[in-house]
């Protein structure tokens, strides 16, 4: 199978190469003289004159025109050359006298080729019964008539082909348009119920070759009446002046190339007419009129055919460029509908996930995967998870700025072969640093529409061991050709993928200032907060301080005068007063705690236990306390604040001891990110329902007249710790005492 | 202690609060020293009475100012920065008594060449003692120049 293709693409590509316009043949149902001027003497002219004329080459070459036409023909001729209205000549009804009182009515057509040699091209006019006088005028105008009622480009395709069919009256007509890559669908087409349908094949590149697509922009109708018809050449082959053969490159009567017409034969074609439309200088498809019999087609009606090719090629042209803004329209809608969902959702990967036509639709793909951070969400058709972050990978190292796009992936990242039938395509948006929105599309043969059973191709063309051209074979090709492409990325749809960008971020800088302007205000309600805190405290104490130095005074002054009654009075009222003051110190030191303005220095936890311990000299000494000190590390950490947190700890060892003389066992472990120190008692231990509760701000499990406090110890430990992204935690049972465990990070 | 030779030391406590003031004086009733308490409410009127302006012409000059830092009108920090910038002052002894713990006070205060910072204890007893040896110290035991 591969061979095959191989060798007949080999054939194609001599298609290519070899200069069709050199050519000099011509179709043997009309003459072709090439005559010297001014005085318009023969001097090549086709070897079919004898038949149709009556006389040899070798009796006209080197005579004058005059001695086919009258001169009362030529003088008219003769004088619009000199005057240089070559084009006002065609076409000009010309007649020959063949032999006695016979004649021959010709449709004769001049031009000057690219060597400015004047050629005659003569056909025979046919009367014919059923086109009346300006009969082409009323027939295009009918066919015109009919398109403009047509709304959509479909319509109007298949107007054109039953039109031109009508007119003409071929056994098929079809409209066959070229793509980007020059590869041909037929999009259209009307034929004779009996044969088989052509619509919706592909036809590859090569089997128009470039220099055939260069004739049909130069001819924009080329007529075959009989392909079985044997070419004739020019005598002399040569041109006596320019020593070479003749370009026939403008010329209606050049015979079609041998490898055209045995792809027609092979077609059972047994005559064609082939009209032109050409839009901006490039050949944007062609009318192709197929008949299994010779069929001759009157001048004039080429000519109202060629018209109607014109006409209605604008109005095409007219009608594509309503689609495409069609098209921009439904993207546009898209891209509006996509920016208010992004919008009211508040989060741009939620508005485009939840909206997948509509993502999709945007780009006109089948699958779409948005890259934000580490998420990567995909939608529709698109290579699995893996596959996509490898390809993000590779994307990122591209280092795109505004957009990446192709429509043949594997050429450049070969391992989206393995994908190709969802991503042979793909488009690619960076919106940020890791952030990407690709969109893709699968190989055009999945999403092509078959015209048939492609693999029936190969039964007809293999004839005598030699390729053939056949338009199923044609279609084998194209499919090597198109393999891992996918359809190709449209301007607007590009646009509309770039529109996007910029709304998502500007999305994002809008969402980005509001935050910061959130942060801007709690941090400034964080430090009147803190400022409060601070001031209240503060201005607390001072009333405080003078109901408990008054009630002293009292006490001291006058102790003498009172009862015992009135000692306890003042002994609750300092007691109360005392116990308040103690608050707002420990809320005020709560408040204080900030990982904001945390000191965090290379710190030896031994010292900061040391210091702790010399804190608490009187409550060891007092308690007769056991400390069993590990050997500590270094951390990084606040001093100070580490230190309150040992004290803190430790003082709850000794304090909750209960009946036993309190041993405290303190130590460090070095964890995998972290250092876990612990402080361990052998006191009364804690209930397992209470382990969250204790570290919540002024939570106590105990009367102040068990054990005295405010309940703010742990919160401000948990507070300090955390501020150093740590963790605290406790293990205990009661009666079996308690370990308090806390945590800081390495990489702090 | 007292003769005809040696006048009666005078105290100045600039503080707001009547009842820290009224404290400090209950507590140098108890002592031994000779002295004359004058008691001012903010800043401003301490500064008039140290310069001796307005009616404050005749005013002493004090052997000891007991100062709080918050005070109304003109600042206890303020005051302080001037009577150290002022020749005819610089050389009162100038004890800070205040509430505040804050470390950036105490810094402050000695940055302004303050003699002494001392935070008010909540016990009474510990104040009584204080405020004693704040007496005894300034008063009877430093050498002062002649002023």
């Amino acid at each position: 199978m591969a061979t095959t293709l191989q060798l007949s693409d080999q054939s194609l590509r001599q298609l290519e190469t070899l200069a069709i316009h050199t050519a000099h043949l011509i179709q043997p149902h009309g003459l072709v003289v090439v005559l010297q001027e001014p005085d318009l003497i023969i001097s090549q002219i086709s070897a079919n004159c004898t038949g149709i004329l009556g006389r040899s080459p070798e009796e006209l070459l080197g005579k004058g025109l005059g001695e086919v036409f009258d001169s009362f023909q030529i003088e008219p001729i003769q004088s619009r050359l000199t005057a240089g209205q070559i084009s006002s000549l065609n076409p000009s009804k010309l007649w020959a006298r063949v032999m006695g009182d016979d004649f021959v009515i010709f449709d004769g057509v001049f031009h000057r080729n690219s060597d400015g040699l004047l050629v005659c091209e003569l056909e025979p006019a046919y009367t014919s019964d059923n086109l009346p006088f300006l009969g082409f005028y009323h027939m295009a105008n009918t066919a015109l008539n009919r398109l403009r009622q047509q709304a959509n480009l479909r319509d109007f395709y298949d107007v054109i082909v039953q039109e031109v069919r009508r007119m003409t009256g071929f056994d098929r007509v079809m409209l066959y348009r070229f793509d980007e890559n020059n590869h041909g669908d037929v999009i259209a087409e009307d034929k004779r119920d009996d044969m088989e349908p052509y619509l919706g094949l592909h036809y590859p590149e090569s089997d128009i070759p470039q220099p055939a697509r260069r004739l049909f922009i130069h001819n924009p109708i080329r007529v075959i009446p009989d392909v079985y018809g044997v070419a004739v050449p020019l005598t002399p082959a040569v041109n006596p002046r320019t020593n070479r053969a003749v370009d026939l490159t403008e010329s209606i009567l050049r015979s079609a190339y041998h490898c055209h017409l045995t792809y027609l034969k092979n077609m059972g074609v047994g005559a064609s007419l082939t009209i032109s439309l050409i839009k901006d200088g490039h050949l944007w498809g062609l009318i192709a009129c197929h008949h299994q019999t010779p069929k001759v087609i009157p001048f004039e009606l080429r000519k109202a055919c060629e018209f109607f090719g014109r006409v209605v090629f604008s109005n095409i042209s007219a009608q594509e460029d309503t689609e495409t803004f069609d098209y921009r329209v439904q993207l546009a809608e898209h891209e509006a509908v996509l920016l208010d969902k992004m919008t009211t959702a508040g989060d741009f990967v939620e508005g485009l996930t939840n909206n997948p036509d509509r993502l999709l639709g945007l780009t006109g793909s089948q699958g779409a995967a948005i890259c934000f951070g580490e998420k990567l969400i995909l939608v529709g058709e698109t290579p699995d998870e893996k596959a996509v972050r490898y390809l993000l990978q590779w994307l990122e190292n591209r280092e795109v700025q505004d957009v990446f796009f192709t429509s043949s992936l594997s050429q450049i990242y070969p391992d989206a072969v393995n994908f190709k039938s969802v991503a042979s395509g793909l488009l690619a948006i960076p919106i940020a640093r890791h952030n990407f929105l690709l969109w893709f599309r699968p190989e055009v043969l999945q999403t092509v529409n078959w015209g048939g059973d492609p693999h029936h191709a190969y039964e007809a063309t293999q004839e005598d061991g030699k390729i053939e051209l056949h338009p199923r074979q044609s279609f084998d090709l194209w499919k090597e050709i198109v393999r891992l492409q996918s359809l190709p990325w449209q301007a607007v749809e590009i646009q509309s993928a770039l529109a996007l960008k910029k709304a998502i971020v500007n999305l994002i800088l809008r969402q980005a200032e509001e935050l910061a302007q959130l942060a801007r205000n709690l941090e400034r309600s964080n430090a009147d907060l803190k400022k409060f805190a601070y001031i209240a405290s503060h201005d607390l104490q001072e009333p405080l301080n003078q109901v408990s130095n008054y009630v002293q005074l009292l006490e001291m002054r006058y102790s003498e005068a009172l009862d015992e009654d009135a000692k306890d009075f003042i002994d609750f009222a300092v007691t109360g007063v005392s116990l308040m003051q103690t608050l707002i110190d420990d809320i005020l030191t709560y408040a204080k705690v900030d990982t904001q303005y945390a000191q965090l220095t290379f710190t030896d936890v031994q010292e900061v236990v040391d210091k702790a311990l010399a804190n608490l000299t009187q409550r060891i000494e007092e308690s007769g306390a056991e400390i069993e000190v590990g050997s500590m590390p270094a951390v990084m950490a606040d001093q100070i604040q580490l230190m309150q947190v040992f004290q803190n700890l430790i003082a709850n060892g000794i304090k909750f001891a209960g009946e036993k003389s309190p041993k405290i066992k303190i130590w460090g472990d070095r964890r995998e990110d972290a250092w876990v120190f612990a402080v361990q008692d052998n006191g009364i231990g804690i209930d397992s329902q209470f382990f969250e509760r204790i570290f919540v701000i002024f939570q106590r499990l105990h009367t102040r007249d068990e054990y005295k406090g405010t309940g703010m110890g742990l919160a401000i430990c948990k507070k300090i710790i955390e501020g150093h992204q740590g963790k605290i935690w406790v293990e205990s049972n009661p009666g079996e005492g308690s370990t308090f465990y806390f945590s800081i990070p390495i990489g702090n | 202690m007292s003769d005809e030779s040696n006048p009666p030391k005078v105290i100045l406590l600039v503080e707001d609060s009547k009842a820290d003031s009224r404290l400090v004086q209950e507590v140098l009733k108890t002592s031994t020293i000779d002295h004359e308490l004058i008691i001012l409410r903010d800043g401003l009127v301490a500064m008039a009475f140290l310069q001796q302006e307005g009616e404050y012409e005749n005013s002493p000059r004090p052997n000891l100012i007991l100062l709080d830092l918050n005070l109304p009108k003109k600042d206890g920090r303020e005051v302080l920065a001037e009577i150290k910038q002022d020749p005819a002052l610089k050389r009162i002894p100038v004890v800070v008594l205040t509430t505040s713990h804050n470390e950036d006070d105490v810094i402050a205060s000695y940055e302004l060449h303050v003699n002494c910072y001392l935070t008010k204890s909540r016990n009474l007893k510990d104040l009584f003692k204080m405020v004693q040896g704040i007496e005894s110290f300034w008063l009877e035991t430093v050498t002062l120049p002649a002023s």
